[in-house]
């Protein structure tokens, strides 16, 4: 499985287009392995930090109790999983993501209202990207309803 | 008399509380309308389009399928659906709801749920839950195989059918004898049913004539698509290009963006787009006390219900 993950980060490296991706993006080049958290308790070990972009490994959705049930939980068939992110500043946040799986970021059991959502940049291997306005804190961010077992992820503060 | 009495109680303890049929296909059709398993990937159920706080569209031009294809048409909304002959933008032979449910699972053009040659697994997965095992039994029977692709598509039809929407603030001043709340709206209804004549084609009370017509003004295809022959692609007659069924207006303010190939983002937008001689005399003004009337088809109960909204996870049968 871990193989085959990797493998997925070398083909992210090699087929990926040379894109001009904006100063908020550039992490998106270099990415880092990370797996994601299939309960509440699991997600003190898989913390993502700012501006670094994560390959992140999914869980098939029936073994996840997510934080809160999302909105697009998915299918059976699915993948998703949970991860830490530590909010120091109030202000605008940029998820960007390498599939569509469903975002939902959660902070005492309420879920932060997307500000804006539009899909990456042509051949940058960004499908989607959603802007949050956070306070400061730690949230939970979700994925569900993934088609993928793994795909890529990066968090950045444009504002 | 006291026998008798008890007897009735007796009759209503045990059959009150138990389900009927066309109750459990509705609650069927409740669960699989939110059940991304009807997908390909699990990515996607109906309710990932058709919303219910957007008056079950989901506010995109089109939506991309469960293998990113590319969405071909805007999300219809789904208010009074059940009372509609004609089914979806424009194809006059899909026979019900049911058959139409089997467009987004396993149509092919456009690739949406993606379960095209692969629709023994939605009966697969749903066998494997016990929730369904039991609604399947009480809507279709006991037997061993009543959970299949047919009666997947009964429930989403029963379902859907009871996706009335009646109380709007128009419905509310028809049904009171009443005017309706500001003078902006009220002039806007005296235009839509007079001088302006929406009416003719999004007539009360579905404020659709469920017919196909061709009103837009030609332009070229948004987002480099090739050109959208509406009803003609269905029926073949070059009569049919660029013919399209009547959306309702209830609860379109809700519905946002417009047309079927959602080119317009506004209400204002959309009017503007009729290619009509009585449009061309409508000033701005005039637009906007229509839109007023048209906000007044807005149900706020059609969208807030918990019946139609998405379905707790506890199985209670």
């Amino acid at each position: 499985m871990k193989k085959a993950l990797y493998i997925g980060l070398l083909c992210i490296g090699l087929f990926a287009k040379e894109v001009d991706l904006s100063a908020e993006l550039s992490a998106w080049k270099s990415l880092s392995y990370k797996t994601a958290a299939k309960d509440s308790n699991g997600t003190l070990s898989a913390i993502l930090e700012l501006n670094k972009a994560s390959y992140v490994g999914l869980i098939n959705t029936p073994k996840i109790q997510y934080v809160s049930r999302p909105t697009n939980e998915g299918g059976s068939v699915s993948y998703g999983g949970m991860f830490q992110v530590e909010i120091k500043q109030k202000g605008i946040y940029r998820v960007s993501l390498g599939n569509a799986s469903w975002i939902e970021l959660v902070k005492d059991g309420k879920l932060a209202t997307s500000a804006a959502h539009q899909r990456g940049p042509q051949d940058s291997g960004i499908r989607k990207i959603v802007d949050y306005a956070l306070e400061s804190g730690v949230y939970t961010l979700q994925l569900s309803a993934s088609g993928d077992s793994a795909t890529a992820l990066l968090i950045t503060k444009i504002k | 008399m006291r026998t008798t009495l008890w007897i009735w109680i007796c009759i209503g303890v045990l059959y009150g509380g138990a389900m009927d049929s066309s109750e459990a296909k509705i609650e069927l059709g409740h669960r699989l309308f939110y059940d991304a398993d009807l997908s390909i990937n699990g990515t996607m159920s109906c309710a990932t389009c058709h919303e219910q706080k957007n008056a079950f569209t989901d506010g995109n031009i089109a939506h991309p399928g469960a293998l990113g294809h590319e969405g071909k048409r805007n999300v219809p909304g789904l208010s009074n659906i059940g009372l509609f002959k004609n089914l979806t933008w424009a194809n006059p032979y899909v026979s019900g709801l049911a058959q139409q449910a089997l467009m987004p699972i396993s149509g092919t053009n456009p690739i949406e749920m993606g379960m095209s040659g692969y629709e023994d697994e939605i009966a697969k997965r749903l066998r494997q839950n016990e929730c369904y095992q039991k609604l399947f039994a009480l809507a279709f029977g006991e037997e061993e195989e009543s959970i299949n692709l047919n009666n997947v598509t009964q429930a989403l039809e029963s379902f859907q059918k009871t996706l009335i929407s009646n109380d709007s603030l128009y419905d509310q001043k028809i049904k009171n004898h009443q005017p309706l709340p500001t003078k902006e709206a009220q002039e806007g209804e005296k235009l839509f049913f007079g001088a302006a004549k929406c009416n003719l084609c999004h007539t009360a009370p579905l404020f659709s004539d469920d017919d196909f017509h061709h009103v837009q003004l030609h332009k070229l295809p948004i987002d480099n698509k090739t050109e959208d022959n509406g009803l003609f692609e269905a029926t073949g007659k070059v009569k049919d290009r660029g013919f399209f069924r009547t959306p309702s207006l209830r609860n379109a303010a809700l519905t946002a963006p417009y047309w079927h190939d959602g080119s317009a983002k506004t209400l204002i937008e959309a009017i503007q787009q009729h290619n009509l001689t009585i449009n061309h005399k409508l000033s701005e003004k005039e637009m906007q006390k229509i839109v007023a009337f048209i906000q007044t088809l807005n149900d706020n109960s059609f969208v807030t219900n918990p019946k139609f909204g998405k379905p707790s996870n506890d199985c209670t049968h």
